[in-house]
C-alpha cells in the first residue's frame, strides 16, 4: 500500500462509508426527485399527445384530465356534432380513484368506447372493448404495473370489482377506461360527463370551429388539446423552484458530510501532517493530498448515488408504477454537486491542516 | 572542508503567559560536510529547539542559519519548506512513520514530496533499504516491524532523498540497547561510507561517543565542544 490517499481511505472504513453514503444521499435525492418530476411530466405529456381530438368542451369551473366533476350534460354531444366543421364528438367522464397501494390516486375514465376509439385511433390489442357496467379496459403500462391482464379484476371506487376485458394502445388519458354508463352508474350521475372531446373535419380550422361552438353554445368553456398540460413542471407552480431548492440542499448535505469527515480526519492525523511538514511537504501538497481523498470519496459516493437512484427508481416503478425518467442535464448537476460538495467541503479542513504549526503537530498526542 | 551548516548567534524566546522564556541564548555552530555531530545536554537546555530551528520548523527570534549556502532565516515560510524538502532529512525519537504505508511506501512518499509529486526511483529505494538491511521488510507496515526496524525505516526515509544534512532527535531514545547499537551503527556507516552529514541529539553518552564531535548545551547555550572519544 504505497498510496497515502488510498491507504488513508482504507484505514477508516466506517468513516469512509459514512462519507460516501452522505454524498450518495445527495446525488440520489437529486436524481430521484428530478427523475420523478420529469418522468411523470413526460408520461402525462405522452398520454395527452395521443389524444387526437382537437377541442375539449367543458362547463366553466371544470378542469380537464385531472378533474372529477361530472357537471356536463351528455346531450351536448349531439348538439356539438351538428355544428359545422365538427366531425365527431364523444363524452368522457373522469374520476380520481384511490389506488390500493400507498397514498396515490389514479384517474379512471368513462367513455363510449367506439366513438372514443374512433376519434383517438385507439385499438384493443388484447381482448375486447368494455360493454357491461362492471367491465374495464386498461393500457399496457397499467397491465404491466398491476400484473393484471384480460380476465383479471381491478377494484375501483370503494373496492368494487371490475373485470378487465381488454388491453388498449396507444396509451391516452387515464390508464383505466370503463363504459360511460358504468361510470355514471358508479357515481350516480346519469346523463352526465366531465367533458366532451371534439374532432374537427379539418384540424387546421380548430380555432374557427372553437369560435363557432362558442357562439352557438355560449356559457361553456373550450380548450384546445394542444394547450392542455404539456409540461407538468410548468403546470405545478414553483415545482422548478422546489427542485432547485432540493438540489441546493443536496449540495449542502454533501459538502457538510465531507467537511465533517475531513475535519475529523485532520484532527486524527495532526501528527501525520506534522510529519509531512517535517518532510518538506508544501501547503499545496498537503491541501492536494486531502482534496484528492475528498474527491475519491465523492467519486465513489457519486457512483453509488447513481446506482441507488437507478435501482430505487426501477423498484418504485415496479411496485408503485411511478415513472422515472433521468436526464443527462440533471445527472451532470448531480455529479457536479457530489464532486464540488466534496471539494469545497474538504477545502477548509485542508487549509487548516496546511496552516498547522509543524512542531505543535509533531508533538500532538 | 565545506561548511554545510552555519548557525550564528541564534536566539529563541517564547512568550508563556506574561513571561518570556529564553530557550536559546546566542548559540553559534558550524558543521562541515561529512561531520557527525552529537548535541548533548540536560532536558530543557534547548537541544530540540535548536534542532527545530536548524531544520526550519521554527524561526529564530534573532540570528542566522545558512544551510548549504542558503539562508534559512531570510527565507519565507514557503521557501523554508522548500529548503527543508531539498536539503534536510529528519529522524525522530518516535519514528514518525505513516502507519498506513509500507516501509517502501514511506520512502516513496518522501521521494514524492522531495520531487513535488514526480519522483519515483524504485532502484534508489531498494538500494537504501538494502543498505539498512531492510530489503525483506519493504512490504511491511510499521506495526509489523520492531522498534529498531521502524527506526531504520525512518532513517532510510531521511536518506533516500539524498539530503545535505540529517537531523536526528534522540533516534535511540525509544529503543533497547541492542536495537540502539544497530541503529547507531547504521548512522555511523552512512557517515563513513557516504560522507553523510549528521547532527544528532542524544542523552546517551555511548551514542555520542560514536560521533566525531560532541557539543554540550546548558541553559540555552553551548558550553563545551569536544572531539568524541571512540569506544571500541
Amino acid at each position: 500500500m504505497n498510496n497515502l490517499v488510498v491507504s488513508n481511505i482504507r484505514q477508516r472504513p466506517l468513516r469512509t462509508l459514512m462519507s460516501v453514503l452522505g454524498v450518495a444521499l445527495g446525488v440520489t435525492l437529486v436524481m430521484l426527485f428530478t427523475g420523478l418530476a420529469h418522468g411523470m411530466s413526460n408520461d402525462l405529456q405522452r398520454r395527452s399527445s395521443n389524444m387526437r381530438a382537437e377541442i375539449i368542451f367543458t362547463r366553466p369551473g371544470s378542469q380537464q384530465l385531472t378533474a372529477s366533476l361530472m357537471n356536463l350534460s351528455t346531450q351536448y354531444t349531439s348538439r356539438l356534432e351538428a355544428i359545422e366543421g365538427v366531425e365527431r364528438a364523444t363524452p368522457v367522464a373522469i374520476q380520481a380513484n384511490q389506488t390500493g397501494r400507498g397514498f396515490g390516486f389514479e384517474n379512471v375514465e368513462g367513455v363510449e368506447w367506439e366513438s372514443f376509439a374512433a376519434i383517438n385511433e385507439t385499438k384493443i390489442v388484447r381482448g375486447r372493448a368494455p360493454a357491461e357496467i362492471d367491465e374495464i379496459v386498461i393500457d399496457e403500462t397499467k397491465a404491466r404495473n398491476s400484473k393484471t391482464d384480460v380476465g383479471g379484476t381491478l377494484r375501483l371506487f370503494g373496492n368494487k370489482p371490475y373485470r378487465v376485458t381488454g388491453v388498449y394502445a396507444p396509451e391516452s388519458g387515464a390508464r383505466i377506461k370503463m363504459p360511460l354508463a358504468a361510470m355514471q352508474d358508479a357515481l350516480e350521475a346519469p346523463d352526465k360527463c366531465s367533458y366532451i372531446l371534439v374532432k374537427c373535419h379539418n384540424a387546421a380550422e380548430q380555432e374557427t370551429v372553437a369560435e363557432r361552438i362558442n357562439s352557438e353554445l355560449p356559457g361553456n368553456k373550450m380548450q384546445l388539446t394542444r394547450d392542455v398540460v404539456v409540461n407538468f413542471e410548468k403546470s405545478i407552480p414553483y415545482l422548478g423552484t422546489f427542485l432547485r431548492v432540493l438540489v441546493g440542499l443536496a449540495a449542502v448535505v454533501s459538502a457538510l458530510v465531507v467537511m465533517l469527515a475531513m475535519y475529523t480526519t485532520i484532527t486524527e492525523r495532526t501528527r501525520e501532517i506534522g510529519i509531512l511538514k517535517a518532510l518538506g511537504a508544501s501547503r499545496g501538497f498537503i491541501i492536494s493530498t486531502i482534496e484528492k481523498e475528498a474527491v475519491t470519496i465523492s467519486s465513489i459516493g457519486l457512483l453509488l448515488g447513481f446506482v441507488i437512484a437507478f435501482v430505487s427508481g426501477f423498484l418504485i416503478n415496479r411496485i408503485y408504477g411511478l415513472v422515472f425518467e433521468y436526464e443527462w442535464e440533471w445527472a451532470l448537476v448531480a455529479a457536479a454537486i457530489g464532486l464540488l460538495g466534496g471539494v469545497l467541503g474538504a477545502l477548509y479542513p485542508a487549509t487548516r491542516a496546511a496552516n498547522l504549526d509543524a512542531v505543535n503537530a509533531l508533538s500532538y498526542e | 572542508m565545506k561548511t554545510i551548516l552555519q548557525a550564528e548567534n541564534l536566539e529563541k524566546s517564547y512568550r508563556v503567559g506574561r513571561v518570556d522564556v529564553h530557550a536559546l541564548r546566542g548559540v553559534s555552530l558550524d558543521v562541515h560536510e561529512g561531520e557527525f555531530v552529537a548535541i548533548m545536554g540536560p532536558s530543557g537546555c534547548g537541544k530540540s529547539t535548536m534542532l527545530h530551528l536548524l531544520g526550519g520548523l521554527l524561526t529564530p527570534t534573532s540570528g542566522r542559519i545558512i544551510i548549504d549556502e542558503e539562508d534559512l532565516t531570510a527565507a519565507s515560510d514557503a521557501a523554508r519548506t522548500d529548503i527543508r524538502r531539498r536539503k534536510i532529512g529528519f529522524v525522530f525519537q518516535r519514528f514518525n512513520l505513516f502507519p498506513t504505508l509500507t516501509a517502501e511506501g514511506n520512502l516513496r512518499l518522501a521521494e514524492r514530496i522531495q520531487s513535488d509529486g514526480k519522483g519515483d526511483d524504485p532502484e534508489r529505494r531498494h538500494e537504501v533499504l538494502r543498505l539498512l538491511r531492510l530489503e525483506d521488510k519493504m512490504h511491511h507496515k510499521p506495526l509489523e516491524l520492531s522498534g529498531g526496524e521502524q527506526q531504520r525505516v525512518a532513517l532510510a526515509r531521511a536518506v533516500v532523498t539524498r539530503p545535505a544534512i540529517i537531523l536526528a532527535d534522540e533516534p535511540t531514545g525509544n529503543l533497547d540497547s541492542e536495537n540502539s547499537a544497530i541503529v547507531l551503527n547504521m548512522f555511523q556507516e552512512l557517515n563513513y561510507r557516504f560522507n553523510q552529514t549528521i547532527i544528532m541529539i542524544t542523552h546517551n553518552p555511548e551514542a555520542a561517543a560514536m560521533c566525531r564531535r560532541i557539543v554540550q548545551m546548558r541553559d540555552g547555550q553551548i558550553v563545551e565542544r569536544t572531539a568524541a572519544v571512540h569506544i571500541s
